[in-house]
């Protein structure tokens, strides 16, 4: 079979590396099966087809959020680790460090939630872990803030590792491709070096900001008498959370423009003067854009707010534009097969405009006024989730153990169909629950909003839809596991 | 139509355009030959210059009608607002602590206004951020802001229907977040 991700003749550490890789994605498409079923317990519940107690429910949806940016932020991440590999050297050990980080992590998670009964959101929204209101034990706070120090250290040794090794090859000018965006100079810098370097640098702030929240909550916590202000700690969660769920999506995209064109019969991209200037205006504006989470906190000084909605919208207009129009131009004329990896990758790239632009009408000011926290919310952020990032990296996972294991890939047609539409089905029931007014993140449906349980029936039989396509994928992945281990 | 419809169909507009445009590149991806780099530039900056236009058109329309206070406009009425695990106290006197809040709760979560009045809902927490929303009677959302601790958030709205107007949280607050409302009688 053709091997488009270049994976022949491979040295001992190279072999090592990806099997540390079939690892990494092995794990998170298991934690995802588990965390996604979660959030089908959620929505049964709201569909009043089962009745949680609130207490659990919450839990469940901090387990549901939290589990679901980690997976895929961490997949995401090994997956640029594999491309990243053909040029430049990221430590095994590194990716080793992450990896045992994560599950501990994961295991604190569980128990805070599952055990303590911690319900925070994902966004743990200062100072409500000190407020359990009587349902989580004092503990339960304590094992939540370790969770997120080891995933956030663990992390951080991971990104410092990635940019270690470009910065090995590369100067700093040179990965961001700043001779070809100022000289118009030929360079020999992939896009997905760009890429790679914009989400690492953009990712490594972000975590930045994510430590400083941390210190404040333990400053807080362990009784030193300091009182944290609620509006900072907003702004500190937001752009970290805002930060780590884009370059999640940066880093799919790094895994399209390393595989699409190979898939679709095409040489390898080269990075022209446009793509530089895409993604740096992507790094710049990426870290302002978060303001749009703050939009209803009126103190906030009122430049910031303008400025989120200027920076959300043109924020996402050059990168996107630049991808999607390149992965049109390659499917056109380009006569490769549709298998499942290139149709992720396709429909992956489909769920980004669409999910964006959802994005950007609720980043509009206006318009947050009647959507903020209600289903429009989820219902943008998982289009570019759920039929976005998710999309790419299964489909770079699905190509990864096809290649290792020697094995064509089956044809794409009835997990295609069965993927998007229940796909899009399930996130529809989001967007129509946001035209009604229903609020997010409510384990029950007062009767001003009830229109929310029906919603949710509905999404749970597309959700069906979709879990039986994920099965079919699941099955095709599984079979050939064993065989990419040992090929690895 | 409701403004929450509107965007709606801007999306669903937005929606169908994408997938025009990519069931035109799986057509074309069996039957016809690759286009040209030269084409596939054009394109590009077309598109990027569509987008840019529509994101001006679309700052330029909304930014001015934020839904932030202003001091050009003065409000006939104040009512103060405070959250706090697991309801909203109204009152026309100041709520600032503990004592006050309990006070004004005793009084039940709601409050009586006059239909076309500017109201300014100053709001604000004692422990946790919480969602001030209101619903209209027929159950939309009509206008919000974040109730928070150590801050007042200023909201200005006017009602032109009399009725009772759901107050909602809508920022996730604890066990018993979706059970945490108010009311507004609109006389």
């Amino acid at each position: 079979m053709d091997a488009f991700l270049r994976l022949e003749n491979p040295t001992e550490a190279q072999r090592a590396y990806r099997r540390w890789t079939l690892l990494w994605l092995t794990t998170a498409f298991v934690l995802f099966a588990v965390v996604g079923l979660l959030g089908l317990l959620m929505r049964l519940n709201q569909a009043r087809w089962l009745s949680l107690p609130p207490e659990l429910f919450y839990a469940i949806l901090t387990l549901h959020g939290l589990g679901m940016v980690g997976t895929w932020f961490v997949a995401g991440m090994a997956v640029l680790g594999q491309i990243l590999q053909r040029y430049v050297n990221p430590s095994l050990r590194a990716s080793q460090i992450a990896y045992f980080g994560t599950l501990i992590a994961v295991l604190l998670l569980l128990t805070a939630t599952l055990i303590g009964r911690l319900g925070v959101g994902w966004y743990f929204l200062y100072p409500l872990p000190f407020y359990p209101s009587g349902v989580w034990p004092l503990w339960a706070s304590w094992v939540f803030l370790a969770f997120l120090t080891i995933a956030g250290l663990s992390w951080t040794i991971w990104v410092v590792d990635y940019l270690r090794a470009i910065a090995s090859r590369y100067r700093l000018s040179e990965a961001l491709a700043w001779p070809v965006l100022f000289r118009g100079r030929e360079l020999d810098v992939p896009p997905v070096i760009l890429i790679a370097t914009v989400s690492l640098v953009a990712g490594l702030i972000g975590l930045l900001a994510a430590v400083v929240l941390l210190v404040l909550y333990y400053l807080e916590g362990l009784g030193t008498g300091l009182r944290n202000d609620a509006l900072l700690m907003k702004n500190l969660t937001f752009f970290f959370g805002h930060v780590l769920v884009n370059i999640t999506m940066y880093l799919g995209v790094a895994g399209v423009y390393a595989l699409y064109p190979g898939l679709s019969g095409k040489p390898p991209l080269k990075t022209k003067r446009y793509v530089a200037a895409a993604w740096n205006v992507a790094l710049l504006l990426v870290l302002l854009a978060y303001f749009h989470h703050l939009y209803m906190d009126f103190a906030q000084p009122l430049w910031f707010q303008r400025l989120g909605q200027i920076a959300s919208y043109l924020s996402s207009i050059p990168a996107a534009v630049v991808t999607i129009v390149t992965v049109l131009a390659l499917t056109y004329g380009a006569r490769g097969a549709w298998t499942p990896s290139r149709l992720f990758l396709f429909l992956g790239t489909m769920g980004w405009a669409i999910g964006g632009m959802a994005a950007v009408i609720d980043s509009t000011i206006l318009v947050n006024f009647r959507f903020h926290n209600t289903l429009w919310v989820p219902g943008h952020f998982h289009t570019y989730f759920l039929m976005g990032v998710v999309l790419m990296l299964l489909g770079f996972g699905f190509r990864f153990v096809h290649e290792l294991s020697g094995h064509e890939e089956p044809p794409a047609r009835s997990l295609g169909w069965l993927v998007a539409l229940g796909g899009y089905g399930f996130l529809a029931m989001f967007f129509y629950g946001g035209v009604l007014s229903v609020p997010r993140r409510y384990a029950a449906y007062p009767d001003e909003v009830a229109s929310g349980a029906t919603l949710a029936q509905l999404a749970t039989v597309f959700v069906l839809l979709l879990l039986t396509g994920l099965i079919i994928y699941a099955w095709h992945y599984v079979r050939l596991l064993r065989q990419a281990w040992s090929s690895g | 139509m409701t403004p929450q419809m509107q965007a709606f169909l801007v999306w669903l507009l937005w929606v169908a355009v994408i997938g025009i445009v990519f069931g035109i590149a799986v057509r074309g991806s069996s039957s016809s030959s690759p286009p040209a780099p030269e084409r596939v530039d054009r394109m590009r900056l077309l598109m990027l210059l569509v987008l840019l236009v529509l994101a001006g058109f679309g700052l330029g329309l909304t930014l001015p009608r934020a839904p932030y206070p202003t001091a050009a406009e003065v409000p006939d009425r104040v009512v103060f607002v405070m959250g706090k695990q697991f309801a909203f106290a109204l009152s026309e006197d100041p709520i600032t602590n503990e004592e006050e809040y309990e006070e004004a709760i005793a009084y039940g979560s709601g409050v009586e206004v006059r239909r076309g009045e500017l109201i300014e809902f100053r709001v604000s927490s004692l422990d946790v951020n919480h969602g001030f929303s209101l619903y209209s009677p027929d159950h939309r959302l009509i206008a919000q802001v974040q109730a928070m601790p150590g801050y007042v958030n200023r909201l200005r709205t006017r009602f032109s229907e009399p009725g009772d107007y759901s107050i909602l949280c809508l920022e996730y607050c604890g066990n018993s977040h979706h059970a945490m409302r108010g009311v507004v009688s609109v006389r």
